[in-house]
């Protein structure tokens, strides 16, 4: 059994194409667990209840952002050690270097392909098989 | 009683860019052939924003979902550029403009612009409340960003005469050569 259909990914977007943008490339790559979030705040919620191994999240959202997330899932015990990539458009020096401080573990710019996702999954979790 | 008209500030945009304001004295313009610009605002928040894309796979019969992932990129700036001055997502409305036939005999790169920023929008749930697209001709856009009035005005090089050449000179050299009157869409 290959690592991707054991994975366990959550999706986080505020704007839908992107979700359905994300979720393509990931059920191409054969991750196929999927969990959808509209927001941080929805995401945070749903994953204190059901933790995933991976979130992979935008960073423009309305109320909590992604940094926002990964923050509030750092400080959560049982959330603390879910991998987390942040997809942004402005994947600037700053913006990376408070992501890296905080735990990000790795990060994929917009636009992307399936490609890119999938080497940016790989730098996390390792081979996908 | 004639409104008092203040000072316009123009600012001009090429493609691939966009811009946000809520400064009611700006006034966003652009040229469009083949393009898509589309005009999005909060009318609660009084703030307003404009893009100018060309999806590149439409052209070229290219990967098109690397051209659509690309589309997606630039609405979303767009988006995320206006919520980050306070917009709300659920108040947004849309005008779009552009998307002409630039070159007859080819695929019509103008209508798949237009059909990709239409579709957008409805997945995204933003209202389009106007715009022009389609036809022959290039258009001139202007839109305030605060009231959300767009003004058009078309080019006069149709399809007939319109050539690569012709038509990139006419994104670079905003000369205005008006077929028809100037049309206010609001």
């Amino acid at each position: 059994m290959s690592l991707a259909s054991k994975l366990e990914v959550m999706v986080v977007d505020d704007t839908s194409v992107s979700r359905m943008l994300i979720t393509e490339s990931l059920n191409e790559i054969g991750i196929n667990n999927l969990a959808l979030a509209k927001d941080g705040k929805q995401a945070l919620a749903a994953l204190m209840v059901k933790p995933v191994h991976l979130v992979i999240s935008d960073q423009n959202m309305p109320g909590l952002d992604g940094l926002g997330l990964l923050k509030a899932l750092r400080e959560y015990k049982p959330t603390a050690r879910i991998g987390f990539i942040l997809v942004t458009g402005s994947p600037d020096k700053s913006l990376i270097e408070r992501g890296r401080t905080l735990g990000l573990n790795n990060f994929i710019a917009k636009p992307f392909n399936t490609r890119a996702v999938r080497a940016a999954i790989e730098a996390v979790v390792g081979k996908l098989g | 009683m004639t409104p008092i008209e203040h000072p316009a500030r123009r600012i001009n945009l090429v493609q691939g860019e966009f811009r946000v304001s809520d400064d009611p004295q700006v006034v966003f313009t652009t040229i469009l052939g083949s393009c898509v610009g589309a005009c999005i605002r909060d009318p609660v928040r009084g703030v307003g924003g404009m893009n100018h894309f060309l999806l590149p796979g439409a052209e070229a019969g290219a990967d098109a979902r690397d051209s659509e992932r690309l589309g997606v990129h630039l609405m979303e700036l767009l988006v995320n550029g206006l919520m980050r001055q306070g917009a709300h997502r659920d108040r947004l409305e849309a005008k779009i403009f552009g998307g002409a036939r630039m070159m007859r005999g080819l695929s019509d790169i103008g209508k798949k612009n237009t059909e990709f920023a239409i579709q957008f929008l409805k997945y995204e749930g933003i209202r389009v409340v106007g715009g022009d697209s389609g036809g022959e001709q290039g258009r001139r856009l202007q839109f305030w960003p605060v009231s959300g009035r767009a003004r058009q005005s078309y080019i006069s090089s149709g399809v007939e005469s319109a050539n690569r050449a012709s038509a990139i000179q006419a994104q670079r050299a905003p000369v205005e050569r008006v077929a028809a009157g100037e049309i206010d869409l609001f």
